[in-house]
């Protein structure tokens, strides 16, 4: 192996560095090591002058392989590997010594941050001393989006993508798009229908030549890379088939079953053969399987029997399709926190103590009680409703740490919207803090208080039980410090927003990182808002965090435009930095097949083969390799070794 | 009591019948009593076959050897070999085939427990005996039965058997093709770990200056390695000299071997290397104890490969050389995996 | 402490993962957190790209302390690596004990990105611990 020549190069970053480490001390130090031909200092490496320099240098003394002791290679890792390509040798030759974040900044002392600096940088000599030079792999695309989960955020994301000209595949775990935002009454601050501005958009959705809308489905294993994704995806049997439905209704009007319907959170029923709204997306009906007497052998068969359109198909059985994606968007929305959690407000034993969607059912004029607020107990109006916000948020001790964000929002609306039904009527909120802020949110929230007349609390609510025909409220009013006592009719609750179930099994499926509540992590929190840790799998919606309608769509939107992005280029290229078998050491015993979290290596004729193109380069592999007999490139165990080696000289 | 004639039975059956190529067993050795590793071709060698007390050598090595043979000459057998193999042995021949060293079908166990009993050690017997020679030594129930040239005597079998056969927690090779003996897994002599539990309640400075004790007489001799069977690689990551070049050997493959430790037999440098096997044997040690017996300066191996076994079963469930078809200790997790030691 | 101890300043090896706690790291750097230098990081791709050979490495080249950080559990970008770590690095820290190194000479941490404050803290507070302990020539490597 003839010897590197390597060239080093120290920032001053002004005085940010130079002020701690004595820069030229180090370019001297670094001239030092027997693979180094070239070092220098410079105020400024990433200015114009310096970048250029860098090229110069490679280009003057025939460098093969660079270090720049500068920031963190966060920062400037790719600027200096492109000049290393522009200069015409791999940019991977080339090394980031941090002296700044990891030294000049963290130490006073001038000695003790040049020390360490040399150590830095000298540590990043030996590396870049042993790398190979190497080029970015090529992957070829497939020009395809799976998005998953078809409420609002998957719809908007899959018809910003579709009207880019991207093939989309949208997946839907329910019988019908929509999600929550379809069992919505009015939206704030400006109280339009849910469903007017909804169903245009699902109706698109579900006409549009390049978006295949799967509902009913559920996607089961994923595998596969960014630009190759393969999706197993389970299509549970409809019993119906929506091409010859005619949506007559006449088969609900036999079904002998009854059971509570989830599309309006039990508060009224369905029968086992139902279409989940009028609005549905497919307009099709769905036989529950579960639900219905029984389908092998048929014990009913009525619904067959009425269906003169012969749309009922007993015989259907659940299908598995495999797909091929480029991209994903992952749109698993939310659920609302377990009422059975909340002891201090009756484990949801009580009755009519709702939650939040519930009373948007109860507003909304296609709901159970045709838009006129009815207490469910009785069907009496309430006179006296009580809305307690953070039910569940903002309870470390106990339940969710965190603000749910948009209960400030939905409860001001509930307000509202109670006030306009039942003018009579009292309206009472507990409430911590109002937190309203965005675009006419403070303007909505002042008009529910002062021109609906709802009535704001602050303090929480301690207990509520049945007394009688009412609940006993009781509270405290902390601006009066007085106990509050409230002989309410119906008690609303803003339950926090959590992720939904299938939030996690998405998850789980795609193998992308939840946060600490669960909800799905991105890949930076501030830079990198709309991606996932795994490149090619991007978040849309409340599957990522707790937000409101507007910023669903706009997260949806970045989604699709990260997406668009992404797909636009006819290949993509795969770092290089890759594990590689040794092969004479390779003995086939499996340890890196079992350990490699992506399913990269595989056994042929008793030795691993990586494949380059799933590896992501982890080195998880190398670290349970007990001969050495993998490594990744340019991160090898001799690397280390002389890395550790130079730490302690 | 197995019957040593129905182990030279099956012996002869099988290499008569052309069912294996070999047996891998137990000869009477050229040192008086001891028994030796002896490989058979001819099933009128089966009668040489014995199985006592004194049969220590975990066989399993002999099947690494094997491979290792049929690699160099490029052959590949269609009969597979037969091994006789103790429940330690057993163990290691699963976990060799859990790494896919051979395969199932190539191999030929026939099983031997040592229900209620275990293998000697010669010191502990010579002990016992007080200069009497002895001539032979079979396990009976509980007992030693031994014959000397005075005549025969009864010893207790926990007195002169090995540590680990005390303390052994699978007696029974689970494994086989056919097994001999009965199943007494459940006798519990010693309990396992009880050695290490002793040692462990040392203090720490206690423990270093006991292992600075053993450490220093180290000549790096490398028979623990040599003697095991989990320590089949062609070359030892932290001892290159074994480095094989192969046709496929690249020049950077050569420059880029890492001299982890140095040569030199010196007590940081042996104690570096011991603690590298012990990680390397960690979820793979079946502790057959081989290491430990064939160590010139009595180095106590046992205590770490123990420790390595004791934490894996404790803390990961784990149970090396139980399943041919499970994930090796380090390349899997569990979600529950202890982490208090993390801050 | 002793003057003897306050003068001594142990030399560490910190492997840093490269998504979070290298990334503390950083986050430490922007906000100026002081602490003391003692600890030279080795940015990995992963934790559990670390093989216990590295430490027993550090260790035999003369290190005081070895600290090994990785990304909370969950959090790994490599969706498992931090848990082969963790079930590694237990075996390899406990060998250590057993063989009568100082539990203090090897720590472990979970850094997140976000955690500057705590990479820093995690420093001050080996090096404290390690001052006492004096150098370390229980596995260093002996030239002589």
């Amino acid at each position: 192996m003839t010897k590197k020549r390597t060239g080093v190069f120290v920032c001053h970053c002004g005085n940010n560095i130079a002020a701690t480490v004595d820069v030229a001390r180090v370019a001297k130090e670094m001239s030092a090591e027997e693979t180094v031909v070239y070092s220098q200092d410079y105020v400024y490496m990433c200015s114009d002058p310096g970048q250029n320099a860098v090229i110069q240098a490679i280009k003057d003394n025939q460098l093969d392989s660079v270090v720049v002791s500068c920031c963190s290679p966060s920062l400037h890792e790719k600027t200096f590997r492109d000049n290393a390509t522009r200069a015409g040798i791999s940019g991977f030759t080339c090394e980031i010594a941090n002296i700044r974040e990891q030294c000049a900044w963290v130490h006073k002392d001038r000695d003790v941050g040049t020390e360490k600096a040399i150590k830095i940088s000298r540590s990043a000599v030996r590396r870049a001393g042993r790398n190979q030079s190497l080029e970015p792999i090529a992957v070829p695309v497939t020009r395809r989006v799976m998005v998953i989960g078809g409420g609002i955020a998957g719809i908007q994301a899959s018809l910003d993508m579709a009207n880019a000209g991207l093939e989309v595949l949208l997946v839907e775990k329910q019988a019908t798009l929509g999600g929550h935002m379809l069992q919505l009454s009015e939206t704030f601050p400006t109280l339009d229908c849910s469903q007017c501005i909804l169903s245009p958009k699902m109706v698109e959705v579900s006409r549009h030549p390049k978006i295949t809308v799967m509902t009913y489905c559920e996607v089961q294993e994923v595998s596969g890379s960014v630009g190759n994704f393969k999706a197993k995806i389970l299509k549970k049997p409809t019993f119906v088939d929506p091409e010859k439905c005619k949506i007559c209704d006449d088969c609900t009007q036999v079904c002998p079953v009854v059971v509570p319907n989830e599309y309006e959170l039990g508060l009224t029923a369905r029968r086992a053969i139902y279409i989940p709204y009028a609005q549905a997306i497919p307009a099709s009906y769905t036989l529950d399987e579960d639900a219905c007497l029984g389908l092998n052998p048929i014990r009913c068969g009525k619904c067959k029997d009425v269906c003169e359109a012969e749309a009922i198909n007993y015989d259907m059985r659940p299908e598995t399709v495999v797909e091929e994606v480029g991209a994903i968007v992952v749109a698993t929305g939310f659920d609302l926190y377990g009422q059975e959690n909340l002891g201090e407000y009756g484990y949801g034993k009580v009755e009519d103590v709702l939650d939040g969607l519930q009373f948007e059912r109860l507003c909304s004029a296609s709901g159970a009680t045709s838009g006129h607020v009815l207490r469910p107990s009785d069907h009496k109006v309430p006179k006296d409703v009580v809305f307690i916000q953070c039910a569940g948020s903002r309870d470390p001790a106990q339940h969710c740490a965190y603000c749910s964000k948009i209960c400030c929002m939905y409860t001001a609306k509930h307000a509202s919207l109670y006030k306009h039904h039942v003018p009579d009527g009292r309206a009472y909120v507990f409430y911590i803090d109002i937190r309203s802020g965005g675009k006419g949110y403070e303007e909505f929230v002042q008009r529910t208080m002062e021109e609906d007349g709802a009535i704001y609390l602050r303090g929480r609510v301690s207990k509520l039980y049945r007394h009688n025909d009412k609940i006993k409220v009781l509270g405290t009013d902390t601006l009066t410090g007085q106990n509050v006592e409230i002989d309410a009719d119906m008690v609303v609750l803003a339950l926090a927003m959590q992720p939904s179930k299938g939030t996690a099994d998405a998850a789980k499926v795609l193998k992308i990182g939840r946060d600490k509540d669960g909800f799905l992590a991105e890949a930076h929190p501030k830079l990198k808002p709309v991606e996932s840790v795994t490149a090619g799998i991007f978040l849309a919606g409340a599957a990522q965090g707790p937000k409101d309608i507007p910023e669903t769509v706009a997260q949806a939107g970045a989604a699709a435009a990260k997406v668009i992005a992404l797909l636009s280029q006819a290949t993509l290229s795969h770092a290089p930095t890759v594990a590689r078998v040794r092969r004479s050491h390779c003995t086939g015993c499996e340890m890196c097949v079992t350990a490699c979290p992506y399913h990269a290596i595989r056994l042929e004729n008793g030795k691993a083969v990586v494949n380059e193109v799933l590896c992501e380069g982890c080195g998880s592999c190398t670290a349970t390799c007990l001969r050495a007999a993998i490594e990744v490139k340019n991160a090898t165990q001799m690397q280390v070794f002389e890395m550790i080696e130079a730490c302690l000289a | 009591m197995i019957d040593v004639q129905s182990i030279r039975d099956a012996a002869r059956d099988l290499l008569a019948k052309g069912e294996v190529r070999a047996v891998i067993g137990y000869q009477r050795g050229s040192r008086g009593m001891l028994a030796e590793p002896v490989t058979i071709t001819d099933p009128e060698q089966a009668d040489e076959l014995v199985w006592d007390a004194t049969c220590f050598h975990n066989l399993a090595l002999y099947l690494v050897e094997d491979r290792k043979a049929l690699a160099h000459a490029q052959r590949t057998p269609n009969l597979p070999i037969a091994i006789v193999a103790k429940g330690c042995d057993a163990r290691a021949i699963v976990v060799l085939m859990q790494e896919h060293y051979f395969k199932r079908e190539d191999v030929y166990i026939i099983g031997v427990s040592c229900e209620g009993g275990g293998v000697l050690v010669e010191y502990k017997l010579a002990r016992l005996l007080n200069g009497a020679q002895a001539l032979s030594a079979v396990i009976d129930g509980a007992e030693l039965v031994v014959t000397t040239l005075a005549g025969e005597v009864r010893l207790p079998a926990s007195e002169v058997m090995a540590d680990r056969c005390l303390e052994c927690r699978e007696p029974f090779p689970k494994e086989h093709n056919v097994v001999f003996g009965e199943d007494q897994t459940s006798r519990q002599l010693v309990a396992p770990f009880t050695a290490l539990a002793r040692f462990e309640a040392l203090s720490e400075a206690d423990r270093w200056a006991y292992w600075c004790r053993q450490f220093e007489r180290c000549i790096r001799c490398f028979a623990c390695r040599s003697v095991c069977p989990m320590c089949y690689c062609d070359e030892c990551v932290v001892d290159s000299i074994t480095f094989p070049v192969a046709p496929e050997t690249t020049a950077e493959e050569k420059a880029n071997r890492i001299r982890w430790i140095e040569r030199s037999a010196v007590r940081s440098e042996n104690i570096t290397y011991h603690m590298t096997r012990a990680m390397h044997l960690a979820g793979r040690c079946i502790d057959c104890g081989e290491c430990e017996r064939v160590c010139p300066v009595n180095i106590p191996l046992r205590l770490l490969n123990n420790k390595m076994e004791r934490e894996a079963r404790e803390h990961f469930g784990y149970e090396p050389g139980a399943s041919i078809g499970g994930p090796s200790l380090v390349a899997s997790f569990r979600d529950d995996d202890p982490g208090q030691f993390i801050r | 402490m002793s003057e003897e101890e306050q003068a001594y300043e142990p030399k560490i090896v910190a492997f840093l993962c490269k998504w979070c706690s290298s990334a503390g790291s950083d986050l430490a750097g922007v906000s100026r957190i002081q602490y003391p230098a003692n600890a030279t990081p080795i940015t990995v791709p992963c934790s559990g790209s670390i093989s216990p050979l590295y430490i027993l490495s550090a260790f035999n080249k003369g290190a005081d302390g070895v600290l090994l950080s990785g990304c909370h559990i969950g959090d790994c970008h490599y969706i498992e690596g931090n848990y082969l770590a963790r079930r590694k690095i237990y075996l390899i820290k406990e060998l250590l004990e057993m063989v009568g190194v100082e539990p203090d000479r090897f720590r472990m941490s979970w850094v997140s990105a976000a955690e500057g404050a705590k990479y820093a803290q995690v420093v001050k507070d080996f090096v404290a611990d390690l001052k006492p302990l004096g150098p370390q020539n229980k596995l260093k490597a002996d030239r002589t």
